[in-house]
């Protein structure tokens, strides 16, 4: 004899007919092969696929039946329920509808729409009848579902399968803010039945919604239609499109997947206001960036291409310095100190400046990095020099710290970073301006290829997931050596984890903490432009070594390096998705 | 009187035998006998394996090459999987070429010499300066090609 929650659905499976396997949790509904059971086309296709006929007619009305049902349940529960599990008479469930009646009346109906309280956190099991009601007509058809004849219910079949499994005791919220959050990734497994993490703790039953073209069009509608409520500031109807999506990415596998939850997470982080409220920790970043680093081609290639057009550009001159807005941890420099230790005339005297945020602990982050650096320098003999700048913001920056010295060429060189400083106002131009006053010989430039930064919410995120889908689909490809096994999905994870908080940020920051403005080379090329500064090509070096360095990845089909106006970017498919550019001072 | 010509009492003979042999049968021929193992593993060997199809071999190699971890290995982490990645991969200009010549191509170019040489001194970098390679664990790797994290790339099973 079970008790509570797990009533209804037990019984279900006792009585059952339709031939969904037995165990526990019921997940084995892969027998149904007739997913799209079309009696007279009106049967509820997701519904049918467990085994139940409701009329698509009738969805209202089961819903709120389900609705009525659970209320009683939970209201009787603190009696005993027992009586339910030996002496009731069960009906075939398949015919919902029936059932429902049937169960409701043995239990003696009470009101159905008690409003119980559903201020968040501490969500109680029933929404609040006044929820429900919006989610069944306030979506709008043509948001989700552009072409479906019947727009208003498909929402439905979502809302009573929610209903359906959820647990009929109070809910204990499993810490949905912030802790589970900031692990964001490693809560994702590869595996159906795992527990939403965003929102109250629904049932870890999983829910077997069979994978179907539809089941993936339709979460990524919803997701929109979630992101266009947000923007409308319709919070309720934006909650009940986050539960959707929950049951919906659940149904798909691998960077669908992956992507929808780091969307939902980030969407739902907007919709109950819960920014991240410690900064980002650079180290964890950086090691994040390192597992990227070693796991996709991304910044390697932009690592590589702003090296050749940094060599190309000095040639001839023996005296180098190097200004890295982007230190980290200096992975760029050593290709570079040995491809200048190989120069045909020797090496040049190699002086680089680094500037990085401020640590968290208080190492010298930054002096410990240039150290290592000028071991391998020493090691393969070319005279380095460093100096560390810490810097909340590149606009604290001034030309006159840098201590240019005679007969010094420069180069300024920015991996991801220039985009950040589009949050605040005048910062961009600031530091355009004081580069130029260090009269580079070159100023290389990566950034994402992009549009993340336009005024409109809803563009902004529409953009952000093509582009993140397209980001995760290539790291889907990486990594998937089998022989390094766990090892390389740690490294896949932390990358996409390190993508993740890109998403989190660009969704649900405002204002100054918005930190991942991307904008496209176009744009800007725009702003190099008026700011006073020409390009440089990249030459065919770069490009032959770009496209050497792709082929040698695995899944390096998918990667394609386009050129662009002397600009290098780096695409997966057709899509491209970093962009290399380099500027000069224009004459 | 005939008397037997036994290879390992000529050592300058079987040198000059190993440096025409590919790498993997190199790897072979260490396993014979301690002998042989012993003169396989002279860096100088794989020097000669590494460039000898580029000519002139670069100046001032050596020195790179022999601080950032030697030839042999330069060999087992950069060129051998540089060369077998590449060798399918028809560089600009030679898309015209058929697939046997392309096949063949043993020498390989300026760029893969620099490509394979600047992964060299990233996997130096992070093997020695960063502790193993930041945050990526030691454990599966290979054994001795040492498949260091971030060149971990080159270790996976290509589609080619």
């Amino acid at each position: 004899m079970k008790r509570g929650h797990t009533m209804p659905y037990e019984q279900l499976e006792d009585s059952f007919s339709g031939g969904c396997s037995s165990a526990a949790g019921g997940g084995g509904c892969s027998g149904k092969g007739k997913m799209w059971e079309e009696d007279g086309g009106v049967d509820d296709e997701l519904l049918a696929v467990l085994g139940y006929k409701v009329k698509a007619s009738d969805m209202a009305e089961v819903a709120q039946k389900l609705e009525q049902l659970e209320e009683v349940m939970g209201s009787v529960e603190q009696d005993n329920l027992s009586f339910l599990a030996s002496e009731t008479v069960h009906y075939n469930p398949s015919d919902l509808s029936s059932w429902l009646e049937s169960m409701i009346s043995e239990l003696n109906p009470q009101d159905p729409f008690s409003n119980s309280s559903s201020s968040f956190p501490t969500n109680q099991v029933y929404e609040d009848s006044s929820s429900f009601d919006s989610d069944l007509t306030a979506i709008p058809g043509k948001a989700v579902f552009p072409q479906i004849e019947n727009p208003a219910h498909e929402p439905q079949v979502q809302q009573p399968q929610s209903k359906r499994f959820k647990p009929t005791t109070a809910t204990e919220l499993s810490s949905s803010s912030s802790s589970s959050i900031s692990v964001g990734g490693g809560m994702w497994g590869s595996f159906q039945s795992e527990s939403i993490s965003t929102r109250p703790a629904e049932s870890t039953r999983p829910v077997v919604l069979v994978d179907s073209q539809g089941n993936g069009v339709r979460l990524v509608h919803t997701l929109m239609a979630c992101a266009e409520a947000i923007q409308q500031e319709k919070m309720k109807l934006a909650e009940a499109l986050l539960k959707q999506i929950g049951f919906l990415a659940v149904s798909q596998a691998g960077a669908m997947r992956k992507v929808a939850t780091y969307f939902a997470e980030a969407l739902a982080r907007k919709v109950y206001r819960l920014y991240p409220s410690n900064p980002n920790d650079p180290a964890f970043t950086d090691l994040l960036q390192m597992h990227f680093y070693e796991t996709c081609p991304y910044l390697k290639f932009a690592h590589f291409t702003a090296n050749q057009a940094i060599l190309e550009a000095f040639a001839n001159k023996n005296k180098i310095h190097v200004i890295d807005f982007s230190m980290k941890q200096g992975m760029q420099w050593p290709a570079l100190l040995q491809a200048l230790a190989l120069r045909p005339g020797g090496a040049p005297t190699f002086r680089l400046t680094g500037i990085g945020p401020p640590s968290q602990d208080n190492t010298d982050h930054l002096q410990q990095v240039g150290w290592k650096l000028a071991q391998l320098a020493e090691s393969i003999n070319v005279e380095f020099e460093f100096r560390g700048f810490v810097a909340n913001t590149l606009a604290d920056l001034d030309a006159s710290m840098f201590d240019i010295r005679e007969g010094e060429t420069v180069a300024v060189n920015s991996m991801f970073e220039l985009h950040q400083l589009l949050a605040r106002p005048g910062g961009i131009e600031k530091v355009l301006s004081f580069v130029k006053d260090l009269k580079p010989e070159i100023f290389t430039i990566v950034e994402q290829e992009a549009n993340h930064n336009g005024p409109v919410f809803m563009d902004r995120f529409t953009e952000s997931l093509h582009y993140y889908s397209t980001l995760f689909d290539s790291l889907e490809g990486c990594g998937s050596g089998g022989e390094l096994g766990p090892v390389s999905d740690q490294d896949k994870l932390m990358s996409e984890v390190y993508l993740g908080r890109q998403i989190c940020n660009l969704v649900s920051c405002e204002g100054v903490d918005r930190v991942e403005r991307h904008e496209t080379l176009a744009q800007w090329r725009t702003r190099f432009n008026s700011a006073g500064f020409e390009p440089v090509h990249l030459g065919s070096n770069a490009f032959k070594q770009a496209s050497m360095l792709l082929a040698l990845f695995a899944g390096g089909g998918g990667y394609k390096v386009e050129e662009n106006n002397g600009c290098l970017m780096l695409g997966w498919h057709t899509r491209p998705l970093i962009a290399t550019s380099a500027w000069k001072l224009s004459s | 009187m005939g008397s037997k010509f036994f290879i390992n009492d000529n050592q300058d003979l079987l040198i000059e035998i190993l440096k025409r042999l590919d790498g993997r049968s190199l790897g072979v021929a260490a396993c014979v006998c301690k002998q042989w193992c012993a003169i396989t593993r002279d860096d100088s060997l794989w020097e000669h394996l590494c460039f000898r199809h580029v000519s002139p071999p670069p100046d001032g190699v050596r020195t790179v090459v022999l601080a950032l971890g030697g030839y042999r290995r330069l060999y087992m982490v950069c060129v051998r999987p540089v060369l077998n990645r590449l060798r399918k991969w028809k560089p600009i200009g030679m898309e015209s070429a058929s697939d046997s010549e392309v096949g063949r191509r043993v020498y390989w170019t300026r760029h893969e010499v620099e490509l394979s040489l600047s992964l060299f001194c990233v996997d130096y970098y992070e093997r020695v300066l960063l502790g193993g390679g930041g945050g990526g664990g030691g454990g599966g790797r290979h054994g001795d090609a040492a498949c260091t994290s971030s060149l971990m790339f080159l270790c996976n099973a290509v589609n080619v």
